[in-house]
C-alpha cells in the first residue's frame, strides 16, 4: 500500500526525515519497500500484512507512527455536526436480507451536486497513491478510502428506484455491467446491493456501470457499510476480480470508523461539489462488546525471555490505542481499541509488547540441547548412497515431481494407480510422477542437445502411487546413463571407450547393494528392452533401456539411454544393514594350482551357466571358479562369443602337483564342451 | 704402497655416476671380492711387520670411506628422477581414475544447513508431501476463508476429502509441525527439509516445486531470546560471523510474536546493491514463537510449553550464497551448471 510522508503529516507531528520513519516503521512490522521522491513529496511502499487491515488508510498508518515516535496524534476536525436538511424525505428504506451478510449499512443522500473535475490538491494526492481521477464526487470516495480505511461507494441515485436498498444474494439468472465495463454473471454466493428491480453494485467489491456518478449526475446516493469478510472473498474470486473495497472488506473494518468516513465524504462533497445533504439512513448497529484481555507479568518473561517495567507496558499499549487497567499487582486487563479485531488473546498482546519495545532490544540465548530422535537413522543411509553414487562418477540431478502422464509411455502403463493434480497450470503438472525414468532422461536430452557427449546422472526422490485411494510416497533411486565416456589408461593401453549400458547399471547397483550389505540379488531379462533386479527373492529395482519411440519422443537420434530405478525406501531399506563382523582370515596353507579355459560357445550360453556346469561335478580339488575375460574385440563367429574362465585347484593337506590337477581338470573341460557344445580356443 | 691415489680416484669416479648400474659396477671395482680394497687387505701379510698395522688402519679408512660413498651416492640415486620414465610417459596425458560426480547445489545447502542445526541437536525428520488440508492450514492457525491463505496457493489432489480436509501438496514444510507434535511429546527440536508445491507461473524468481527447510523447537522455557540466538547462530555459520542480523516483526499464521530476519547484504555489505535492492538488507527466512492454537490443536499444554519455529527457502539461500540468478537453472539439470559444484 502506498501512503505519502505529507498526508500522514496531517495527522501527526512527524519530526525526523523519511529515511528514519521507513527505518522505524519497517522495525516496527510495517516493512517499507521503497520510498520514492516526487512533488515535492515522498510517497511509501509498505507492505501490509494480512492480520494488520487498520493499517490500510494513511490514518491507521499515522496511528503507529506516533506510537513508534513517541507522539500524539493531531486532533480531526469532527463532522459529527454535519446534520441532513431533511429527515426522511420519502421514506427511504434498507433492507438487509441476511445480517450475516452485512454487519452496518448507512446511506447518504446529497442532491443538486455539480459533478466536475477535482481540485488540483485532489488529483495529485491520488496520482501519488497511484489512483487516476475521474471526477470530483468519485475521488473523493477514493480519498476516504485511502485515508481511513473506509471503502465508500456513490450512486447516481436517479439511475435508480429511489425508494429502497436491500442487501441481498443475486439470483442465479441475474447479471450485472460492473463500472469496468464487464458484464458480470450473478450467482447466489454473490452479495450484491439492488433496488426494487435489479441488481446495482456487488457488495464490497464494485459498483454497477449504470447508476456510477457522471457528469450528469445529479443526485447522489453514498453508502458506508461493512460486508462480510467471507462473503466477499467468495464472490470477488467468483467473479475473478478485486479491488481497493474488497481488499479491506475480506481483511476487516474498524466498525466505528463507518460513520467518520461517510460525514467526512459528505463535508468533502459538499465543499468541491456543493449540493445540499438531505438526509442520512443506518441499519441497526448489532452491539459488539469490547475484547479485554488479562496479561500477567510473567508471562512477558516466559514467551520474550526479558522483563519490561509495568510502566513501559502501560505507555506502550496505551500509544497503541489500548485500555490499560491494573487489576493485580502482576496482572493487569487490556480493552482492545474496535479496529484492532486481531487482537483476541494474551500472545496478541506480548507481541505489541515486543515490536514496540523492539525486537532488537531482545538478547540472544541458546537453547539447551536436545537429545536426537532414532528416525535420523534413514536419512543417513540417504546420505551415504548419494556419496556412493556421486563417487561412481553420477552427477546429481533434481527433477521436477509433477510430469504430464504423456510423458509416462513406456515407463508405467498403470493408469489408475497415477495421483493426479485437481488445478495444474499446465499439462507438465497434471500428475505426480510413479517413476523417476522419465524426468531423468528429459534431463538426458536436454543435456544432449547441449553438446554433452555423454551423461550419467541420478536422483533420489520420492515417487508417488495409490491404490484404493491411499496414496503412496517413497523415495526411489533414479539412474540414467547416455552415451561413451572415454578412458585412458596409459600409452600402451590406449584408451578405452566406455558404452553406457545394462553392465553399467548392473555393476552400480552391486556396488550400492554391496554397501548397503545385500548379498542375495539377482539379475533377469524381462523382454529385451529390460532387465528386473531381484535382492532376497523380492523385485526390487528395473533398468530399461529406452525404446525407440520414447528416444524419438525425447528428440534423441543416434544414441541409447539405459535407466534404473531402485525401490529405496520400499525395498532396499528394509533389507539393508551396515553391521560388520570381523571373520578369521583364512591362509590356504599350500599352494594351489590355477588353470585358465577360453571357451568359443554360442551367444545364448551365459556365464552363469558356464559356472554352474562347471561346479556342478562337485570336485574336491576345485576351489573356485571365476570369470577372467569376455573377448568381444576378437574376431568371433557371428552367434558366437568367447569366454575364459579360470579354475582354482587346491588342497588342504598338501601341495597340489601338475599330475593330480591335470585329470580333474580335463573332466571339468570334458563336460564343459559336451554340455555347451563348446570349443577350447 | 700409497693409498692417497686410490682414494682419490675413488672419489673423482663416483662423483659423476648418474646410474645405479654404474654406481654397482663401481662398486664391484673397488669392494667386490677380487676388488681393489680386497687387494689392499691381501697384501698386508706380505708387508713388514712394523708396517702392517698403519697400512692397515690406512685401507681400513679408505674401505669405510667408500662403503660412505657408495651408500650416500645410493641414496641420492634412488630420490632422484628415474631418466628412463621421462620419455616413456608422457605425463601431460589426462590421469587416470574414476571421475566424481557432483552433488546437486540445492542438496549441498540442505546438507549445510541441517548439518549446522545437528550440531546444536535438532533431529531431521522428513515429512510426506501429499498432506491434508488439516495439516497445511487448519492445524496452523490459518482458517479456510482467510486471505492469508492466498500466499499459500495450493496444489489439491483429485481424490475425495479426508476427515482432515481435502488433500493437497503440501505448500510449505511447516506440515511437519503438525505431524510430528501429534506423534512426540516435548522436548522436541526438529528440522525438516523438502519439496514444496504452489501453482506459481515459472519464472526467473518463481517455481512451481521447490525446497523449505523448516525447523523447529518446544520445550518449558523457551522464549524469543532462544530463536534470536539459535538464528543467530545458524545465520552467521552459512554467511560467515561478520554479517549483521535484524529481526523484522511480521505475521505468520503459526507464529506469534513472528519474526522476519534479514541478514546485510553479502553482496555489497549493506551498502545497497542490485541483489538486494539498494536496501543493505536480504531476507533469509520467517521465524516466531509457536502460537498457543498450533499447541492446542496438537495436544500441548500451551500453559506449559513454548516454542519457536522458522522456515527458509532453499533455492533463495543457494542463489544468494552461488550468485545463482535463474532459479529454473536448479531443475534444468544442465551438467554446466551441476559441475560447478
Amino acid at each position: 500500500m502506498k501512503v505519502t510522508y505529507n498526508w500522514l503529516k496531517e495527522f501527526v507531528e512527524i519530526k525526523i526525515s523519511p529515511a528514519s520513519l521507513a527505518e522505524k516503521l519497517t522495525m516496527a512490522g510495517l516493512e517499507v519497500k521503497s520510498i520514492e521522491e516526487k512533488d515535492g513529496d515522498f510517497i511509501f511502499e509498505i507492505e501490509i500484512t494480512s492480520n494488520r487491515p487498520d493499517w490500510l488508510s494513511v490514518f491507521g498508518v499515522a496511528r503507529e507512527v506516533a506510537a513508534v515516535t513517541g507522539r500524539k496524534l493531531k486532533k480531526q476536525k469532527s463532522h459529527k455536526a454535519l446534520k441532513p436538511a431533511i429527515k426522511n424525505p420519502q421514506q427511504f428504506s434498507i433492507v438487509i436480507e441476511d445480517k450475516k451478510d452485512c454487519f452496518v449499512y448507512t446511506t447518504k443522500i446529497i442532491r443538486d451536486v455539480k459533478v466536475g473535475q477535482s481540485p488540483n490538491w485532489l488529483k495529485k494526492r491520488l496520482e501519488l497513491v497511484g489512483l487516476r481521477s475521474v471526477n470530483n464526487v468519485v475521488d473523493i470516495t477514493n480519498y476516504v478510502l485511502f485515508e481511513l480505511g473506509e471503502p465508500l461507494h456513490a450512486f447516481d441515485m436517479d439511475r435508480m428506484n429511489p425508494h429502497s436498498i436491500i442487501v441481498r444474494r443475486a439470483k442465479n439468472n441475474e447479471s450485472l455491467v460492473s463500472i469496468d465495463g464487464e458484464a458480470r454473471r450473478l450467482s447466489s454466493d454473490i452479495l450484491v446491493i439492488a433496488d426494487k428491480e435489479k441488481p446495482v453494485a456487488v457488495a464490497g467489491v464494485m459498483g454497477g456501470k449504470d447508476t456510477e456518478v457522471t457528469q450528469n449526475t445529479k443526485n447522489v446516493l453514498l453508502e458506508a457499510a461493512i460486508f462480510d469478510p467471507v462473503v466477499v472473498r467468495r464472490g470477488r474470486q467468483r467473479l475473478g476480480m478485486t479491488s481497493e473495497a474488497s481488499y479491506r472488506f475480506e481483511r476487516g473494518i474498524d466498525p466505528l470508523i463507518v460513520e467518520i468516513a461517510s460525514l467526512r465524504t459528505v463535508a468533502l462533497i459538499k465543499e468541491s461539489a456543493g449540493g445540499e445533504f438531505v438526509s442520512a439512513e443506518t441499519s441497526p448497529v448489532p452491539k459488539r462488546a469490547q475484547t479485554r484481555i488479562n496479561l500477567k507479568e510473567n508471562s512477558i518473561k516466559r514467551h520474550l525471555g526479558i522483563q519490561v517495567p509495568q510502566s513501559e507496558v502501560k505507555r506502550i499499549l496505551t500509544s497503541l490505542g489500548f485500555e490499560v487497567k491494573s487489576k493485580t499487582k502482576d496482572s493487569g486487563l487490556v480493552g482492545a481499541p474496535s479496529w484492532r479485531q486481531d487482537v483476541k488473546a494474551e500472545i496478541d498482546l506480548l507481541e505489541e509488547i515486543a515490536r514496540i519495545y523492539g525486537y532488537d532490544k531482545i538478547p540472544t540465548t541458546l537453547p539447551s540441547v536436545f537429545l536426537r530422535s532414532q528416525k535420523e537413522q534413514e536419512k543417513d543411509y540417504f546420505a551415504i548412497i548419494r556419496e556412493t553414487l556421486l563417487g561412481l562418477g553420477l552427477t546429481e540431478a533434481i527433477t521436477y515431481s509433477l510430469i504430464d502422464r504423456k510423458e509416462l509411455e513406456g515407463f508405467w502403463d498403470n493408469r489408475g494407480g497415477l495421483v493426479e493434480i485437481a488445478n495444474p497450470l499446465s499439462r507438465e503438472q497434471e500428475s505426480l510422477r510413479p517413476t523417476l525414468m522419465p524426468g531423468l532422461c528429459r534431463a538426458v536430452a536436454y543435456n544432449l542437445r547441449q553438446q554433452q557427449p555423454y551423461v550419467h546422472i541420478f536422483e533420489i526422490a520420492k515417487t508417488y502411487s495409490k491404490s484404493e485411494n491411499k496414496i503412496q510416497e517413497k523415495y526411489s533411486i533414479g539412474i540414467a546413463l547416455c552415451g561413451t565416456k572415454t578412458r585412458w589408461f596409459g600409452p600402451e593401453a590406449g584408451h578405452v571407450q566406455d558404452e553406457a549400458g545394462f553392465l553399467h547399471l548392473k555393476g552400480m547397483s552391486d556396488v550400492l547393494f554391496q554397501l548397503l550389505g545385500i548379498d542375495n540379488r539377482r539379475y533377469c531379462f524381462a523382454g529385451a528392452d529390460e532387465v528386473q533386479v531381484y535382492a532376497s527373492g523380492q523385485k526390487v529395482g528395473l533398468f530399461k533401456r529406452l525404446s525407440r519411440g520414447v528416444l524419438d519422443r525425447l528428440d534423441i537420434k543416434r544414441k541409447e539411454v539405459f535407466a534404473a530405478e531402485i525401490y529405496l525406501e520400499d525395498k532396499l531399506l528394509p533389507l539393508a544393514h551396515m553391521k560388520k563382523r570381523f571373520n578369521p582370515l583364512l591362509v590356504p596353507r599350500y599352494p594351489g594350482i590355477a588353470r585358465d579355459l577360453t571357451l568359443q560357445l554360442r551367444q545364448e550360453v551365459s556365464l552363469e551357466d558356464i559356472l554352474t556346469a562347471a561346479a556342478a561335478p562337485n570336485e574336491a580339488l576345485l576351489t573356485a571358479v571365476d570369470f577372467k575375460d569376455d573377448y568381444r574385440r576378437d574376431k568371433v563367429p557371428a552367434g558366437f562369443k568367447r569366454i575364459t574362465i579360470a579354475c582354482q585347484y587346491c588342497s588342504p593337506e598338501r601341495t597340489l602337483t601338475e599330475e593330480e590337477v591335470a585329470p580333474v581338470h580335463e573332466r571339468i573341460v570334458k563336460i564343459l564342451l559336451e554340455r555347451f557344445q563348446a570349443e577350447i580356443c | 704402497m700409497d693409498i692417497e691415489p686410490i682414494r682419490q680416484t675413488l672419489d673423482s669416479e663416483i662423483q659423476p655416476v648418474k646410474t645405479l648400474q654404474e654406481l654397482e659396477a663401481l662398486r664391484v671395482k673397488y669392494l667386490g671380492r677380487k676388488g681393489t680394497i680386497a687387494q689392499l687387505t691381501g697384501s698386508i701379510p706380505a708387508l713388514a711387520p712394523q708396517d702392517r698395522g698403519p697400512f692397515g688402519r690406512q685401507v681400513n679408512d679408505l674401505k669405510n670411506r667408500a662403503l660412505s660413498l657408495f651408500e650416500e651416492k645410493q641414496k641420492q640415486i634412488s630420490a632422484g628422477p628415474q631418466e628412463e620414465s621421462r620419455w616413456s610417459l608422457d605425463i601431460s596425458l589426462p590421469g587416470i581414475a574414476q571421475e566424481l560426480g557432483h552433488k546437486h547445489p540445492l542438496t549441498q545447502v540442505i546438507e549445510e544447513i541441517c548439518g549446522m542445526f545437528k550440531r546444536m541437536g535438532f533431529s531431521i525428520v522428513d515429512g510426506n508431501e501429499v498432506e491434508t488440508e488439516y495439516s497445511n492450514f487448519t492445524g496452523l492457525n490459518i482458517p479456510l476463508e482467510h486471505p492469508s491463505r492466498e500466499a499459500f496457493d495450493t496444489f489439491y489432489i483429485s481424490l475425495p476429502p479426508t476427515k482432515e480436509g481435502k488433500l493437497l501438496l503440501r505448500s510449505q514444510t511447516s506440515t511437519v509441525q503438525i505431524r510430528a507434535m501429534k506423534s512426540q511429546k516435548p522436548p522436541l527440536a526438529v528440522v525438516a527439509p523438502g519439496r514444496v508445491y504452489r501453482p506459481d507461473a515459472v519464472d526467473a524468481s518463481h517455481s512451481f516445486m521447490f525446497h523449505q527447510i523448516e525447523g523447529f523447537i518446544v520445550d518449558e522455557n523457551i522464549t524469543f531470546s532462544d530463536l534470536k540466538g539459535t538464528l543467530e547462530f545458524f545465520a552467521k555459520g552459512i554467511f560467515g560471523q561478520d554479517i549483521k542480523m535484524r529481526f523484522r516483526p511480521h505475521f505468520f499464521p503459526f507464529t506469534e510474536p513472528s519474526a522476519e530476519v534479514d541478514i546485510s547484504c553479502i553482496i555489497c555489505r549493506g551498502k545497497g546493491c542490485s541483489v538486494c535492492g539498494r536496501k543493505g538488507w536480504l531476507e533469509i527466512l520467517g521465524s516466531g514463537m509457536i502460537h498457543p492454537n498450533v499447541f492446542k490443536n496438537v495436544g500441548y499444554d500451551a500453559g506449559k510449553y513454548t516454542g519457536f519455529a522458522f522456515g527458509m527457502g532453499v533455492e533463495r539461500i543457494a542463489m544468494l550464497k552461488y550468485g545463482i540468478n535463474d532459479i529454473r537453472l536448479f531443475f534444468e539439470n544442465d551438467l554446466r551448471f551441476l559441475k560447478q559444484f
